[in-house]
């Protein structure tokens, strides 16, 4: 297919796969060597471009959703004559060794200080958490970072910009393709037809002459990983990513509703979403890293329906429901029926997951998550959980749920011991009692991850510590 | 302390390399379009020991479209040139490990490679491999032929007999490791280029253009001026890259002359991690014999590594190992014997540390065993027992600079009190803190830097410096040192000054970019050729001008003769000498003495020594480990840049950080199962403590300007340090690596259960 994009600010027309990455393209068909592939499945960094303004792994945008946007690499953020100030810092700070990172950690520190023009430390190594670096412990890094906002709020104040970021592109002139040009790639099906929806009823119409051939994507995190594993490719994708009836949240009778292509990143901002489900605030911030984030949706992370999805738990203890959108209309389901056995979901090959619904919250309830991962960042959970309860005038339990992740197939409501803390006091041993039961109802494995004995280990403790917490 | 008057060591300016790298303009190897250049691919064994019947081709595939190479095909000889020539380039009959090459092929672009690696179907007879430790060394059956203890070596000194005699009591303890990965963040890639005469261009990411251009040469059997090696910029090595790019860069040579066309062969980061040398595991057990005042009287400490399947560079990792595995103790009488053992796994091979984060991790548990033992402070027991100048060694080496590891931990300790963190912790949170003392001996072990025999040049001309030297930038900061050295030498300006390419047929062999040794020993290398520059340059200004030597002074970068200028270095270089070369040779330090049998004498010619504190919170309901604060003092000479050695130093603890909290690679019949960066698992910003470093400095008569070498010492004080301090805070005692929260949760039960809470030798 052909593609029409900006790359540092310049148009660029190419003929490629549709499944091909941003990353080969830059590379092969463009010569823009600064990103680097240096893990191919969105875990490094290397590759950290700007996408109409923000931070993606350019090895996980394929072709299609690169078409019509604006991007800028490590070589369009600044020149030896007039360098972007976080080179500037980079550079004056010693702040590098191999280098090897460096396109990407200045991309990712362009995007940080574009969002947040004073970060304190703590806020830099969150904005860095995506781009690993083997060489320098980031000591230096960090502080050149900092040092450079300082340039940076200099230069805002005395030469602002003088282009503003370009619009987010609908898709024009992509609304269908069945000519996929270009060499053959490795590991690429021949043929995959695009299709750009105009809007949800169209999306809806492509799907049901399709079923099972066509496969929706919205943020594509998984898809480079996913057939990297062998999944094999389907005839033919539809594009969800640029349908803005499905982002966003609203608030509805202290309830809310949220768009399924709604990114971890802007649930993770969003000041509803923090009010009325700060448990589901904390699991979007604890997904993956910003460039991640930034692309990863929440109706992708429950279709996918990993065990360890983020997004499960909270979701599962705010008893949210599901909304599919399909041939004979809309229908709701529980997320307990939508999501019940290993990466497999209710979901019918011709319907979409078009809304997540989570109802209002019984008044002076405690929500909470918890995320035990294989590091701070970038990090699979070994255990999750989520819990939510409120003590009511006497002192009891009430409205108690609990949800624990990477314990079994999916993410699991844990039920047993929810309905035996209702009602019930909290002193003496009951925290520790449910602790045990929870660890008692789940029935984790050994992977490579973690070990069973500690995923149980820790749905205990962490249930305690909830509850715990609730009278301290 | 006194402060040698220097106007470029000790400053600190922008890396030479800086704003290629930060730009993006600096190419690495894959970022090299090569024209007509083809793909290379490796065919792999999925079992790890077996017998290989045949390769069969597929006959739906047309193999004209590809060339493809078995053991039968190849040109010179089937082995890979190293220590021993064991390791052959591709299987013939017996499987030894699992991912060992089996059938290179190349092709005119991937889709067809990978059609055609699909395509080619080995037929294997599976055997069970060898991978547990005490199997190799009861003589099961690894490699067909051949014995599985690779290197078995002991150093002793002093009557062990009387030694533990004179304890009071015996204190045991065993201590394992696992693999690490070194994790550059450029994965491993060459590209290898057919020359019309025959010969061979190989271009790619490694640390040692001279061991590449003698495998080359050895392995494909062409004379030494038929193969050009050539290093490009390179993303990261930490040892990963001194063995394996010969390896890498056979196959591409051997499918380049086949085809008669350029072969790429660039890694993707799964086949790095499943296939690349790893850091040795390690099982050391301590026997320390000590009276009740904490003091050490003897001490026997046995050392195995699992090689994997080839000698590689076992023998050498072995040998540093059991050097520094007493650590920075007095120890009167002691027996130290180290074995590399063969197993069927891919071989191991160099990682930043070479062996001593094994030893040191080992011996500096087993000194926090000892003080829980007795009842003494971690801390204090360590004074009792610290080397001191005039104190011998294990090797019998007496030591003149020992005062040293006192004076980084009084540092690291007061720096540590001063800057602890502020923060209260929080709710749940344990906090703790732990000590490590450590050591590193800088160059190559007893007479290596002999047998290297360094050669180096510095070419005048056109008012310009060029040092041709085969040690390469990295990443380290030898692209920015080692012209620092020349500009203090000379008086010259910084941009008067370059290092010629890293190209085989341009530099003389200074030996390889490894061991601690390039400031030091290469750099001192440089420094006399510098010198020898400057003596020709005074001789001949001194002609030029009538004028006896002494007559001529030199000062701030300039000549004078008495109140007469006579103009700068350059000036007088250009105007008296023209275009001249100077050639310098390595030259063994006087006195210095060293048996490769008994492992006795000067094991190095200075040691660089450090102290860690760490600072940690572990949460107790989770037993996740975060490290707060880590202050690490080093003593490292001089620091020739202040800011790039302290952050060699930031750099390495993390890395070390790494090894002892967060990575691992479980394996699976000899197969790693943490082969993408999705499971191998290492620290992001998140993970990272805020660090205080400094550097202590007492300078050394071995390197230009008092450095000594730096580049592995932060390696091999982090984990132990890491492990204290979870101890300090939960008291539970790890001696197995990675500090993980599976393994506290297994100790804290094994506790509750009625154990001490310490893992059981």
């Amino acid at each position: 297919m052909k593609i029409a994009l900006t790359v540092n600010g310049e148009p660029r027309v190419v003929s490629t796969h549709p499944l091909r990455h941003l990353l080969d393209i830059l590379r092969e068909d463009l010569d823009l060597t600064a990103a680097k592939e240096g893990c191919g499945e969105g875990e490094c960094g290397a590759c950290s471009v700007l996408l109409d303004g923000r931070l993606v792994n350019a090895c996980l945008v394929p072709a299609f959703q690169a078409h019509g946007r604006d991007v800028r690499t490590a070589e369009g953020l600044g020149t030896v004559a007039k360098p972007d100030p976080v080179q500037t810092a980079l550079v004056a700070g010693n702040a590098i060794q191999c280098g090897f990172c460096m396109p990407g950690i200045a991309v990712a520190a362009r995007a940080l200080l574009d969002r947040t023009a004073a970060p304190d430390r703590d806020a830099i190594r969150e904005g860095l958490s995506g781009n690993l670096c083997r060489c320098t412990g980031y000591g230096r890094v960090i502080d050149a970072v900092a040092r450079a906002a300082e340039y940076h709020r200099y230069r805002e104040e005395n030469d602002p910009p003088s282009s503003p970021p370009a619009p987010e592109s609908d898709g024009d002139g992509l609304h269908e393709d069945v000519d996929p040009a270009g060499p053959p790639q490795p590991g690429l099906a021949e043929s995959v037809r695009v299709v750009v929806p105009d809007d949800l009823a169209d999306a809806l119409a492509r799907l049901r002459v399709e079923g099972s051939r066509m496969l929706p994507v919205a943020g594509a995190t998984d898809l480079a990983v996913e057939f990297g594993l062998g999944r094999p490719h389907p005839a033919a994708v539809l594009d969800l990513s640029r349908l803005s009836e499905l982002r966003g949240v609203r608030g509805e009778a202290e309830g809310l509703v949220i768009g399924a292509c709604t990114t971890f990143s802007e649930l993770a901002m969003d000041s509803l979403v923090g009010r009325r489900a700060p448990a589901l605030a904390a699991a979007a911030m604890r997904v993956g890293a910003p460039a991640v984030r930034n692309r990863a949706t929440l109706g992708g992370n429950l279709v996918t329906a990993s065990p360890a999805a983020d997004g499960l738990p909270p979701l599962l203890i705010l008893d949210a429901e599901v909304e599919l959108a399909g041939p004979a209309g809309r229908r709701r389901l529980p997320l307990t029926e939508f999501s019940g056995r290993y990466r497999e979901t209710a979901l019918a090959a011709d319907e979409l997951l078009v809304a997540v619904h989570v109802p209002a919250q019984p008044a002076g309830c405690r929500q909470a998550f918890y995320k035990v991962g294989t590091r701070q960042a970038q990090a699979i959970a070994k255990a999750s959980l989520a819990c939510r309860a409120r003590l009511d005038g006497e002192g009891r339990l009430r409205d108690v749920r609990v949800a624990a992740g990477s314990v079994a197939p999916t993410a699991v409501l844990l039920a047993g011991v929810a309905e035996w803390l209702e009602g019930r006091f909290l002193a003496g041993d009951v925290a520790a009692e449910a602790g045990r039961m929870a660890a008692a109802e789940v029935k984790p494995i050994d992977d490579i991850r973690s070990t069973g004995a500690y995923r149980r280990h820790v749905v205990g403790t962490l249930l305690t510590r909830f509850l715990t917490d609730l009278i301290t | 302390m006194p402060e040698a008057k220097h106007n470029v060591v000790g400053t600190a300016p922008v890396r030479r390399d800086a704003w290629a790298k930060v730009s993006g303009g600096a190419r690495f190897v894959a970022d090299l379009d090569v024209t007509g250049a083809w793909v290379g691919g490796v065919l792999r064994s999925s079992v790890a020991r077996g017998r290989l019947r045949r390769i069969e081709r597929d006959p739906g595939f047309d193999w004209k479209r590809v060339v493809v190479l078995t053991a039968a095909d190849l040109r010179g000889v089937n082995a890979v040139p190293m220590i021993n020539d064991d390791l052959p380039l591709l299987a013939e009959r017996d499987i030894t490990f699992a991912t060992q090459p089996l059938a290179l092929v190349a092709a005119p672009d991937r889709s067809t490679l990978a059609a055609a690696l699909a395509a080619l179907l080995p037929d294997v007879e599976p055997m069970e491999p060898v991978l547990d430790l005490d199997a190799a060394l009861a003589g099961a059956p690894v490699v067909p032929g051949r014995d599985n203890v690779i290197a078995d070596y002991t150093v002793e000194n002093g009557d062990l007999a009387a030694g533990f005699a004179a304890g009071d009591r015996v204190v045991e303890g065993v201590y394992h490791t696992g693999l690490q990965e070194q994790l550059y963040l450029e994965t491993q890639g060459v590209i290898a280029s057919p020359h019309p005469d025959g010969g061979v261009i190989v271009q790619g990411s490694l640390q040692c253009p001279y061991y590449v251009h003698r495998a080359l040469s050895v392995g494909l059997g062409l004379a030494e001026d038929m193969v050009v090696v050539r290093q490009t910029v390179t993303g990261g090595a930490f040892g990963g890259k001194e063995d394996y790019p010969s390896i890498l860069a056979l196959e591409a040579a051997q499918l380049a002359l086949a085809a008669r066309a350029p072969v790429r062969m660039i890694m993707d980061r799964h086949e790095d991690l499943a296939v690349t040398p790893k850091r040795h595991p390690s099982r050391i057990s301590h026997r320390t014999a000590v009276r009740e005042d904490g003091v050490i009287t003897a001490a026997e400490i046995d050392v195995v590594l699992d090689a994997g399947a080839f000698t590689t560079l076992s023998p050498v990792v072995l040998s540093r190992c059991i050097l520094h595995a007493a650590g920075v103790y007095r120890v009167p009488c002691v027996r130290i014997r180290g074995r590399a053992v063969a197993t069927n796994t891919p071989p191991n091979g160099a990682f930043r540390g070479f062996g001593v984060p094994q030893a040191i991790f080992a011996v500096e548990r087993q000194m926090d065993r000892i003080a829980a033992e007795l009842g003494i402070d971690p801390v204090e027991i360590r004074r009792r027992n610290l080397l001191v100048d005039g104190d011998a060694l294990p090797t019998g080496q007496v030591l003149a600079d020992a005062r040293a590891v006192r004076l980084v931990l009084d540092r690291a300790l007061e720096l540590a009190r001063r800057t602890g963190p502020e923060t209260a912790p929080a709710g749940h949170e344990r906090r703790g803190t732990g000590v490590s003392l450590f050591f590193h001996g800088c160059g190559f072990t007893g007479d290596g830097e002999d047998r290297i025999a360094t050669r180096l040049r510095v070419r005048w001309g056109g008012g310009q410096l060029e040092i041709l030297t085969s040690n390469v930038e990295m990443g380290q900061g030898a692209g920015t040192v080692l012209p620092m050295i020349a500009a203090e030498a000379l008086g010259l300006p910084a941009e008067r000054i370059w290092l010629a390419p890293p190209d085989t047929t341009i530099v003389p062999n200074s030996g390889p970019t490894v061991a601690s040794r390039t400031t030091m020993v290469v750099g001192r290398v440089l420094l006399e050729a510098c010198e020898k520059l400057f003596a020709k340059v005074r001789r001949a200004l001194g002609d030029a001008e009538g004028l006896p030597e002494q007559a001529l002074e030199f000062k701030d970068g300039r000549f004078r003769s008495g109140d007469r200028d006579l103009g700068d270095f350059a000036a007088v270089a250009d105007r008296v000498v023209g275009e001249t070369t100077i050639e310098a040779r390595y030259a063994p330090p006087p006195g210095q003495e060293w048996d490769a049998e008994t492992h006795r004498g000067s094991a190095y010619q200075a040691y660089s020594w450090g102290c860690n504190v760490i600072e940690t919170a572990v949460d107790p309901d989770t037993f996740e480990v975060r490290p707060l604060r880590l202050t690490a003092v080093v003593e490292i000479g001089r620091a020739i840049h202040p800011v790039l050695a302290a952050g060699q130093v930031e750099g390495g603890s993390l890395q070390a950080l790494g090894w002892g909290a967060l990575e691992e690679i479980k394996t699976r019949s000899g197969r790693y199962l943490n082969d993408r960066l999705a499971t191998y698992i290492i620290p992001t910003t998140l993970d990272t403590p805020e660090m205080v470093v400094d550097l202590a400095e007492l300078p050394s008569s071995r390197g230009p300007f008092g450095a000594k070498g730096l580049g592995e010492l932060p390696m091999n004080g982090c984990a132990p340090a890491l492990a204290a301090s979870v101890q300090d805070a939960v008291g539970l005692s790890v001696s197995e690596l990675p500090v993980s929260p599976e393994r506290l949760l297994e100790l804290s039960l094994a506790r509750d259960a009625g154990a001490d809470g310490s893992e059981t030798p």
